[in-house]
């Protein structure tokens, strides 16, 4: 469902794509995942191992559900995330993991043999005899695994690799990246800014927060005009910083062409090798979900993806929706849905001693034990404070806390702390050289610590470089502080998922402790019982899982 | 990997070539033992720490450098030229 006058996409440019078949209309600047939802679509596959329907669960690169196939001319591009791919006019999607249709799945039948098939049911059972190894089960499993395929014709498409020297290698444009490019611009020093999304501007834009009293989307565009205006600053949209490496080495994934209709001047992707002298990582941070029975239905959000979809695409995916939280951001996001005139069943909060004041049904205490619907949520039902309750609802935005998007520090041997009063993992200092964690990938959770911490970043970065700052004017933010309650699961009847992109629930967990794989390492490999494919949920999934096995 | 060049200055690691341990300059003198010779090809030491290696800019100024780098931190902590220790020596 589309709310007029919200989002950053051009309602007078409709874009035609195909999903599974079928035609559909999007407007320019739709991922194919808020397009889907804007026309109603819910169910996007079919999960890996029990191939349960799923839908939508975050709004960026985190999403472990809506994988889906790109098909092209020459090409067959298997689990491109929806909620990446931005639809452009004769885009050909398909879903995957399922035959013969996405509603009707006969590989389901996983799903009913589901207490049959435990974590590292694969290895316990193919075992014996020896002589059927190979002839028999590995292309049993081989079948069975895996999610997408490919065309098995000769990909005809251009991939490019490049280049490229900075300063100061700003990675991502939310509030701290923003704050931190346009102080070393300012300085005088070679900036480049990556940025994963089309847009610049972060969670500024998916929050439509507030700056100096206006909408923040101002600020960014008047951050943006200026950096584009400076010789000594490049913008990088559509990169994603993949890895950090020796000497100031940074490898970097540009998605050229992928956006855009088959076009013989574009490569698809360019692979760009940054080398830069001082970093500031501003790579923000990822909202994890819950872990409560049935938690994996389409109709089952993050509640940041939520938002998102309602700001940036002016998409809300549900009738009556419903909030479930252990911290207070939920409760902006229920405020910005009942202010576009969406309805909101009830806001479910865990903490028995949280506020009330909402203008909806606020439930303390309160937990979510199980779901209904099997194609797209129905129900919810679940317990309080005050006793128990049932609710008809068709969108569940679900905010278990947030984790700092802090990857790139752990690729030098660094390990990240853990910060009990954020209920997550922080980077340690120096763990890559001569980079700085700066905002929410730095554990500071408000938008006013994210620009002080950009343009302290900077600072300090240019300092190394010997230059002088330039004082610049920091926009007034607000500094309400994260407040959370840790709740890592909901103990009930059914299955609770942690990692969807493996189909892995709690009691896998367990099961994988108990049988010896405590280490993290160890358990994220045995619990996943596929030999081979080893995808590994980002963000969420791996620190609720690091919790729960302690 | 980036590799400082005296001449060139600091390049991308895929320009060069490399070869091995600074001790294949120290070539014994053909009045030298048959040990000294054995120990010239084949005996190597494996630091963790401060090593000194042969390294050809092949794709840039073709000078033969001598590059110090740290095993342990994989900090790369200069360089000179083969051409330059041959004339101090």
């Amino acid at each position: 469902m589309r709310i007029e006058g919200k989002g950053a996409i051009d309602r007078t440019k409709p874009v035609s794509f195909k999903f599974d078949g079928k035609t559909y209309q999007g407007f320019k600047g739709d991922t194919l995942a808020s397009a889907l939802l804007a026309n109603g679509v819910k169910l996007l596959g079919r999960s890996f191992k029990y191939h349960r329907p799923r839908g939508v669960l975050t709004a960026g690169s985190e999403e472990p559900n809506a994988l889906v196939e790109v098909v092209g001319a020459t090409n067959q591009t298997p689990n491109v995330r929806a909620t990446v791919q931005e639809i452009f006019e004769g885009l050909n999607a398909r879903s995957q993991n399922r035959w013969p249709s996405l509603r009707f799945d006969l590989m389901a039948v996983n799903d009913l043999a589901a207490p049959f098939l435990s974590a590292g049911f694969y290895y316990k059972t193919f075992m014996w005899p020896k002589a059927l190894w190979e002839g028999l089960y590995e292309p049993i499993i081989r079948r069975a695994a895996g999610l997408g395929s490919l065309s098995g014709k000769h990909d005809e498409g251009h991939y490019e690799k490049a280049f490229a020297f900075c300063d100061v290698l700003v990675i991502g444009a939310g509030p701290t990246g923003l704050m931190a490019a346009l102080t070393a611009a300012r300085a005088g020093a070679d900036v480049i800014l990556c940025e994963e999304d089309r847009l610049l501007g972060g969670r500024l834009i998916a929050d439509d927060a507030t700056l100096n009293g206006k909408p923040a989307a101002d600020w960014v565009a008047a951050v943006e005009a200026e950096l584009r205006a400076s010789p000594n600053v490049r913008i990088m949209p559509r990169t994603t910083v993949t890895g950090a490496y020796d000497g100031g080495q940074y490898g970097a994934l540009e998605r050229v062409g992928l956006h855009k209709g088959p076009r013989p001047d574009l490569p698809r992707e360019c692979f760009w090798r940054i080398t830069a002298a001082q970093t500031v990582l501003a790579a923000g941070a990822l909202e994890r979900s819950i872990a409560f029975p049935m938690n994996d239905r389409p109709g089952i959000m993050l509640a940041s993806a939520v938002q998102s979809y309602l700001n940036k695409f002016g998409v809300v995916p549900g009738r009556r929706v419903t909030l479930f939280a252990n911290n207070d951001g939920a409760r902006v996001v229920a405020r910005q849905l009942m202010a576009a005139g969406v309805s909101v069943a009830a806001i479910l909060d865990s903490r028995p001693e949280a506020s009330a004041v909402e203008d909806c049904p606020v439930y303390l205490g309160a937990q979510v034990t199980d779901t209904k619907g099997r194609h797209g949520l129905r129900a919810i039902s679940g317990t309080h404070m005050g006793g128990e309750f049932q609710i008809e609802t068709d969108l569940l935005a679900v905010s278990g806390g947030w984790n700092p998007t802090l990857h790139i520090t752990c690729h030098m041997n660094g390990r990240p702390r853990w910060e009990a009063s954020l209920a997550a993992f922080v980077p340690m200092e120096n763990a890559v050289p001569n980079l700085k964690a700066a905002g929410a990938c730095n554990g500071a959770f408000t938008t006013l610590a994210c620009l002080t911490e950009g343009a302290d970043a900077a600072r300090a970065a240019l300092i190394s470089l010997g230059r002088n700052a330039v004082a610049v004017d920091q926009p007034k933010a607000e500094g309400m502080p994260y407040v959370i309650t840790p709740l890592w699961q909901v103990a009930g009847k059914g299955r609770a998922w942690l990692d969807f992109a493996n189909d892995v629930t709690t009691k896998d967990v367990k099961l994988a402790a108990q049988e010896g794989y405590q280490s993290v390492e160890h358990m994220k490999l045995r619990r996943s019982s596929r030999p081979r494919l080893r995808r590994w949920a980002r963000g969420g999934g791996q620190m609720a899982l690091r919790r729960s096995a302690s | 990997m980036r590799i400082p060049c005296p001449l060139c200055g600091s390049r991308d690691r895929r320009e060069f070539y490399y070869y091995g341990s600074e001790d294949y300059l120290n070539r014994p003198t053909d009045q030298g033992t048959i040990e000294e010779l054995d120990n010239h090809l084949f005996l190597r030491h494996n630091p963790a720490g401060i090593t000194r290696d042969l390294w050809y800019h092949e794709t840039g100024c073709t000078s033969w450098l001598i590059v110090t780098r740290n095993t342990i931190t994989h900090e790369v902590l200069g360089s000179e030229l083969v051409a330059d220790r041959k004339k101090g020596a």
